[in-house]
């Protein structure tokens, strides 16, 4: 071991975690290299300097500036679900109208040819919606209110299905 | 980190999801001062280290309820501190730090120290809480780049462990281990030069 290896070694010398071999060959080093010992000791000196002073260089925090941050954040906090709500509200209200806009594009078959073959693989494997989408389709008039919850979801599974930008009825 | 701060904060963050009454006084009483002092120690500007505290509990409000909980409370904070506050250096001219490649100790070819070395070590033991030292140190860990200086804040003045350093800045273990070390290094090197330069003045 030379000088410049002990220097990046005092690391884990100084916190103890070094392998016990290593340890022993750098306190031979250091009992033999007074330049080393010297470095050693104002390195370690440095490490217990500046933890000792970790309580003086704590940035308190000044008693206006918890006050302000403290209004601010708490202000911000209230009004925070609020505006939380309203843009939920707007994905719900958009959400249902897509839904309705494909339930009579696929009642009047005007789906596009990518969901309407998303549709026709979907309703061939889930018995539910093939049975309300035949229902609709022999009645021929438009669904009164939405979908039940389950067809709901998986009609909203079919749309987030398509590639992004992608229409799901025919122009 | 103790067992009770764990518990502290998982109660914390879980009211904080269920928007209790109370949940972000109790953030705040845990937390605006510790954020505080870390934006400060990166930042050094306290307009500046307001605003980033502000950033971080909107943050923390915000992210609660999407908060994996795959990490500690208190590092995810702290991560989210630590990206503000470099976001707002970058943004900013950065005062020119003092590179730490000319602070570093220097060794001959084959290794030995190059310069002879002086154990000042009884001084610092003896003065290390006297008033200008303190000052020096503290400016000297302000020269620090803020690479360096995030790295020595969190270890040395926060007091974690380098693997949750490398958790919060996302970076690993040998390489905290490194940064810190050439830091201490800095440090060592730049109060030798003023222990030294006082004594010779």
């Amino acid at each position: 071991m030379n000088c410049k290896e002990l220097a990046y070694m005092l690391a884990d010398y100084c916190n103890g975690s070094m392998d016990p071999r290593l340890r022993e060959e750098l306190d031979d080093h250091l009992s033999r290299c007074e330049p080393c010992m010297a470095f050693t000791k104002t390195f370690r000196a440095t490490c217990e300097g500046t933890r000792k002073l970790r309580e003086a260089i704590e940035y308190a925090i000044p008693a206006e500036v918890r006050e302000r941050l403290g209004t601010f954040v708490r202000a911000a906090a209230l009004k925070y679900p609020e505006k939380m709500r309203e843009y939920r509200d707007q994905i719900e209200r958009d959400r249902r109208e897509k839904v309705a806009d494909l339930v009579s594009a696929a009642t009047a078959g005007k789906l596009s040819s990518a969901s309407a073959l998303l549709m026709e693989s979907h309703c061939a494997a889930c018995p539910e919606c093939s049975g309300y989408f035949d229902a609709l389709r022999s009645t021929g008039t438009p669904p009164a209110g939405d979908p039940p919850a389950g067809i709901r979801s998986h009609l909203i599974a079919l749309m987030q299905a398509l590639p992004p930008g992608e229409e799901f009825f025919l122009a | 980190m103790s067992a009770e701060r764990w518990k502290d904060d998982e109660a914390l963050l879980e009211s904080l999801r269920k928007g209790t009454p109370g949940a972000v006084d109790e953030l705040l009483r845990l937390y605006q001062g510790k954020i505080f002092n870390l934006a400060m120690s990166i930042l050094k500007n306290e307009s500046d280290a307001e605003e980033a505290a502000q950033d971080v509990f909107m943050t923390v409000i915000r992210k609660a309820d999407t908060f994996q909980g795959n990490s500690a409370f208190y590092s995810w904070i702290y991560r989210i501190c630590v990206n503000t506050c470099l976001m707002r250096l970058r943004g900013k001219r950065r005062n020119e730090t003092v590179s730490i490649e000319e602070f570093m100790p220097v060794f001959t070819d084959e290794g030995m120290h190059a310069s002879p070395m002086d154990d000042w070590s009884k001084e610092v033991e003896r003065d290390a809480l006297n008033e200008e030292l303190g000052q020096m140190i503290r400016k000297y860990t302000e020269e620090l780049s803020e690479k360096y200086r995030v790295v020595f804040v969190l270890s040395d003045v926060e007091g974690l462990s380098n693997e949750e350093t490398a958790k919060i800045l996302g970076l690993t273990v040998p390489a905290i281990k490194s940064r810190l070390h050439r830091a201490r290094l800095y440090l060592r090197e730049q109060l030798s030069r003023y222990l030294l330069e006082g004594k010779a003045g």
